[in-house]
């Protein structure tokens, strides 16, 4: 695969005594105990643009939550806008930082899944670190949780992000994408205890724990009214050339089997489209299609489309057989999310329970039933909900999830080893290399630093370091880099007219 | 922590980064263990205390 990747995950947040109120500074106070090195504080907001809109127009404010925007109202906080949102920038190239009193760990930008499912847990690690530092500074039980949802309507994201042409025309991209996102939660979902929209009683158990959040089949907004497609125009590349899918419907991994099938899949669909195929089908109401499939885990998924009704599985299988047909063969990740997506697809119709070891929701449905059989409960009892939080909790001693990794139940795909390395070093393959070098070596002079520039002081004057067109392999860049004896020639490297004419040979592949 | 970096550089790309599950290499694997009985499991869910869901509350976010 080649492709520019990340992923970015809003950690709920619990410290022992304090509420919603208190939850931005908590938030400020855990980041402020990173115990890893980052140049801190210096992000360059200059570059973002979240109310452009793919569709070619800029909307003049984005939707807030109503009941989020009392607590900000009743509850203002003292900080300026840097110091709350407290911006870190790792020697792996990833950005930790607080969005909206969530700790959020965006992955550097990978190209091979191996590599992004390694950064994803290594942000775990990191997030873990941090939140032992704090628990020691401040006396009090501080948790971290690697969902979606509080179970009482409040919901912070997981998104991923794929780097496009822009050649690829938004109609065709949006219409191909919509029905691929609406159905995925099959394989993708985290499960949830209960429905958070609408109360319904006979719904005790769902796939997905961001379906209840679902206003709109598309638009700009993140905050509220969350849409299936996010049509936010922000590539962190050149504009003319890219576009970036930001995808804001999905679920939290914690099992990597899920999140590389999740990503894999939806890669290998956006080089359908860039290959010029498209699905040529549209789903009649892609919201109320994804709540009614997530609230029906044992349903049939059925979907209504301008074709006819069919199921979500044989609607994936649409998307997978072209990509069989297109992409068998080209590289060894590419033919293992083919066979996989197949292998899960036919599991999901004849027996879904064995996905138990590779599937969230399936996994956690297995634990929640096990639980209420040995106890004597319901699935729609109280203490589910507290399960189901535990799942997501990502201290190895206590998180459910970890429980089964540690007994051997659930598929891993990454390894400790990379793991750790991921924590402290960003791939070598992409412009994230570039960043986390000038993290590792020249954290003083790092003026600014974003997705696609960073500003560097060397010595007498300010350097601007374009990233925005290194979107190929730079391997053998980095390896250049790492080689540079001191800053100017590092800067000279970067500044060299032949840096970007000399991608990797597989890059041209 | 740069030779570390120069390790991972010239780290040989797999050519068969992920295999089928249960298999060998750098793919997916499963623990070579025999899958133990579930009271480690139910132990592990019974110390989780019922009330922390309903404590658990979260300003919305994107």
């Amino acid at each position: 695969m080649n492709r520019l990747l990340g992923i970015e995950t809003e950690y709920g947040l619990y410290v022992e005594g304090r509420g919603v109120a208190e939850q931005v500074m908590e938030a400020v106070g855990l980041l402020r105990s990173c115990p890893f090195p980052a140049v801190k504080g210096c992000w360059d907001y200059r570059l973002e643009d979240p109310r452009r809109d793919m569709r070619g127009f800029r909307v003049e404010h984005l939707a807030v939550d109503p009941n989020d925007a009392q607590i900000e109202r009743e509850h203002p906080i003292s900080l300026s806008e840097r110091e709350a949102r407290c911006d870190h920038v790792l020697t792996n190239g990833a950005r930790l930082y607080n969005d909206h009193a969530h700790p959020e760990y965006a992955t550097p930008e990978c190209r091979r899944l191996m590599d992004l499912i390694a950064h994803d847990k290594a942000g775990e690690r990191i997030l873990l670190a941090c939140a032992r530092a704090y628990q020691e500074k401040i006396g009090a039980t501080v948790k971290l949780y690697k969902n979606n949802t509080d179970y009482h309507g409040s919901s912070y994201g997981t998104h991923e992000s794929y780097l496009l042409k822009r050649e690829v025309n938004f109609d065709v991209l949006a219409s191909t994408m919509t029905p691929f996102l609406t159905t995925r939660q099959i394989y993708a979902g985290a499960g949830k205890v209960g429905v958070e929209v609408n109360p319904n009683p006979r719904v005790p158990y769902q796939i997905s724990q961001r379906a209840d959040f679902y206003m709109d089949t598309m638009n700009v907004e993140t905050l509220y009214r969350r849409p299936i497609f996010n049509t936010r125009d922000e590539p962190h590349a050149r504009m003319r050339e890219y576009r970036r899918l930001h995808v804001i419907c999905g679920d939290a991994n914690m099992s990597e089997y899920a999140t590389t099938l999740k990503v894999g899949t939806t890669t290998l669909v956006l080089d359908l489209l860039e290959d010029g195929w498209t699905v040529n089908l549209f789903i009649v109401d892609p919201v109320r299609t994804a709540q009614s499939i997530s609230r029906d885990p044992d349903g049939k998924w059925l979907v209504e489309t301008d074709k006819g009704v069919m199921s979500a599985i044989d609607l994936q299988r649409r998307y997978l057989q072209a990509a069989q047909q297109r992409f068998a063969g080209r590289d060894a990740e590419t033919d293992w999310v083919l066979r996989e997506w197949e292998t899960v697809l036919n599991l999901l119709e004849t027996d879904p329970e064995l996905l138990g070891d590779r599937l969230d929701w399936i996994a956690k449905r297995q634990l929640l039933s096990l639980f209420a059989e040995s106890e004597g409960v319901s699935l729609d009892d109280p203490a589910m909900i507290a399960l189901d939080l535990a799942y997501h909790d990502i201290d190895p001693a206590e998180g459910l999830y970890h429980a089964l990794v540690e007994q051997g139940r659930m598929q891993t795909l990454t390894s400790e080893e990379a793991v750790q390395q991921a924590i402290q070093h960003p791939p070598a393959d992409t412009r994230a290399a570039i960043r986390g070098l000038c993290v590792q070596r020249y954290p003083s002079q790092v003026e600014s630093v974003n997705w696609e520039r960073i500003i560097l002081n060397s010595g007498e004057q300010s350097v601007r370091i374009d990233l925005s067109q290194l979107t190929g392999d730079i391997r053998d860049l980095t390896r250049r880099l790492m080689a540079a004896s001191d800053i100017t020639e590092f800067v000279n490297l970067l500044q060299s007219p032949r840096r970007a004419s000399e991608p990797h040979k597989e890059a041209q592949q | 922590m740069m030779t570390r970096a120069e390790e991972r550089v010239r780290r040989p790309v797999p050519t068969e980064p992920l295999t089928r599950p249960g298999g060998d290499g750098d793919g997916p694997s499963k623990p070579d263990v025999k899958r133990p009985d579930t009271n480690e499991l139910l132990k592990r869910m019974r110390r989780i205390d019922p009330e922390q869901a309903r404590r658990y509350r979260q300003r919305s976010g994107q």
